[in-house]
């Protein structure tokens, strides 16, 4: 659905993106993840046609975005990172408007525009004027107005950015009910969102990608290792000490807690290592009350690629 | 050519969701009411028909255009751009020269709105003539006057086009705007009715739409000065679709 050959965007002062390259397949919901000023809003513009790139090929849906940037437009529904809207005009009338800008026939206006509305919940408040609406309900026109032409590319710049963690879950739901119909590339710069709602996810990081996989191979893949949570009653120096002749085992954090108990947490490094730790705790006479393996969060991942650009998957 | 009507009808909508063109509207009609007081005013005092009539398009009525045109076109661009809306535009099928011509068109429907009292007007002067006298109102005149305000105007909304399309900032738009017409206007003014040197007064008679104003509310209609506004308001239009094109943060 969209490949990305090589694109560069300089701008007089800076390089925004530098030489990337990926694909979307058709179906396919893809995060773009990154820190603020990493190159997705450039990178997102760059594929709606609206900024044209330094070098490079953009194609979506087969057609070049540098020579027929009409067609392209037909087929992406885009929404701008800020979601601009004109605030003196009725949720209707802007929803008719967009729809006939991007050449919905008179005929099938009408139903369209209820249709979106009624997917983004905007059934309520078409009468209303926009600049009274909550941000909320101007981010689903927004939606509502990206999807009012049915295209069969979504192309969202953060789309849950400023709202209420009610809202958010309204609209990673929606979101991943479009899914379904759509392909769907979005940028986001939190975390959860794209471990709730996409299938894969680039990370971009000073204009590069830097990793490229999907969600549980990126988890995995950087981590070989496993994190283990551990609290166990002994005294923190003995068991610091015990500790650091296993090899393999690295500290991560100690928290003393009440009654002489040690909350522990622990990287270890290749195989299982809980049953080691339960013959140290057996051995010594240290009573153990908690030993779990946690899952790697993709914020660990997310860190150390955006840290260290060297990173290679 | 769809999207041209679409573009067109959100335009006009907007322009009248606005109070700035209501307050345009507003002190430009008690500037037209004037205008008509003060010419019914000479015609009372003797003056001669054909230099009184010239008043109703030229004359004092022209300095105020260099006021309200900027004023009417600063918001068109500079405000899409502040509210970001031009991207979500220039995301959509439609091409820059379409989007440029339908804020042109509906900004110049909007002018020729401005001059509408003119046209009870002109029933008034009518009304007033006694019967058997020929020839007033002049309507040929008049038709010229019309013809060289809606040409002078469109020249003012390119360049106020302009200017809003090159800003995010309406005040810029308006005084940047503001400032080019005022320049050309005074400029070629002086040029025309004060410069010692014939030369130059010929020159600024060729450029001056004081002047031309003037001219075309006698009836004069020159096809060199036709020719003249077309082409740069053509121009000040196609500078705009340029900045639109390459302008895009």
């Amino acid at each position: 659905m969209i490949r990305v050959e090589g694109v560069t965007k300089k701008y007089p002062a800076r390089l925004a993106v530098d030489r990337i390259s990926f694909s979307v397949d058709p179906g396919e919901i893809v995060g773009f993840l990154g820190p603020n000023g990493a190159g997705k809003t450039t990178t997102m513009r760059m594929l709606a046609g609206y900024l044209p790139m330094t070098s490079g090929r953009i194609s979506v849906a087969g057609y070049d975005v540098s020579i027929d940037p009409q067609e392209v437009r037909r087929r992406i529904g885009y929404l701008p990172e800020s979601c601009p809207l004109y605030p003196e005009m009725r949720v209707d009338e802007y929803l008719y408007f967009r729809a006939e800008l991007k050449g919905v026939k008179l005929s099938a206006r009408k139903s369209r525009v209820s249709e979106v509305k009624e997917q983004c919940g905007l059934e309520e408040v078409g009468k209303r004027i926009i600049g009274q609406l909550s941000k909320g309900f101007r981010q689903r026109v927004g939606l509502a107005d990206s999807l009012v032409h049915d295209p069969d590319l979504l192309i969202l710049d953060e789309p849950t950015v400023g709202l209420d963690p009610n809202q958010i879950r309204q609209v990673r739901s929606l979101v991943k009910d479009l899914a379904k119909r759509h392909t769907i590339l979005l940028s986001t710069h939190i975390l959860p969102e794209v471990e709730a709602i996409c299938e894969r996810i680039l990370i971009l990081n000073a204009g590069q990608i830097v990793a490229a996989d999907t969600v549980d191979n990126l988890r995995r893949e950087l981590h070989m290792g496993m994190r283990v949570d551990m609290e166990i009653r002994a005294p923190a120096e003995a068991l610091l000490e015990q500790l650091s002749t296993l090899p393999g085992l690295e500290v991560r954090r100690t928290e003393e807690m009440p009654e002489g108990w040690i909350h522990l947490e622990l990287d270890t490094k290749g195989e299982d290592m809980r049953e080691t730790l339960f013959e140290l705790a057996v051995e010594k006479g240290w009573p153990l009350r908690e030993l779990v393996e946690r899952e790697h969060s993709l914020e660990d991942t997310f860190l150390k690629v955006t840290k260290n650009t060297e990173v290679t998957l | 050519m769809s999207t041209f009507f679409c573009l067109l009808k959100k335009e006009l909508r907007s322009c009248f969701l606005s109070p700035v063109a209501f307050i345009i509207i507003f002190f430009f009609w008690v500037l037209l009411g004037l205008n008509f007081w003060w010419m019914l005013v000479q015609l009372a005092d003797g003056e001669l028909l054909q230099e009184a009539t010239q008043q109703i398009f030229g004359g004092l009525i022209s300095f105020s255009l260099l006021v309200i045109i900027p004023l009417l076109t600063m918001r068109l661009f500079a405000e899409e751009r502040k509210l970001g809306t031009l991207e979500s535009l220039l995301t959509t099928p439609l091409t820059p020269g379409s989007l440029v011509l339908a804020k042109f068109t509906g900004a110049l429907l909007f002018y020729l709105l401005l001059w509408l009292p003119v046209v009870v007007y002109l029933g008034i002067l009518h009304h007033l003539a006694p019967d058997g006298v020929v020839g007033f109102p002049d309507f040929g005149a008049m038709r010229a006057g019309f013809l060289g305000v809606v040409l002078v105007g469109a020249l003012y909304l390119s360049v106020g086009l302009l200017m809003s399309s090159i800003t995010s900032n309406q005040i810029v738009a308006a005084i940047s705007g503001f400032s080019i017409l005022a320049i050309m206007f005074f400029s070629t003014l002086f040029m025309a009715y004060t410069a010692p040197n014939p030369m130059v007064q010929t020159l600024g008679r060729y450029f001056s739409p004081f002047a031309h104003l003037l001219d075309f509310s006698r009836g004069i209609v020159d096809s060199r000065i036709l020719m003249l506004y077309l082409s740069y308001t053509a121009w000040f239009l196609f500078a705009t679709v340029k900045v639109i094109e390459s302008k895009r943060t």
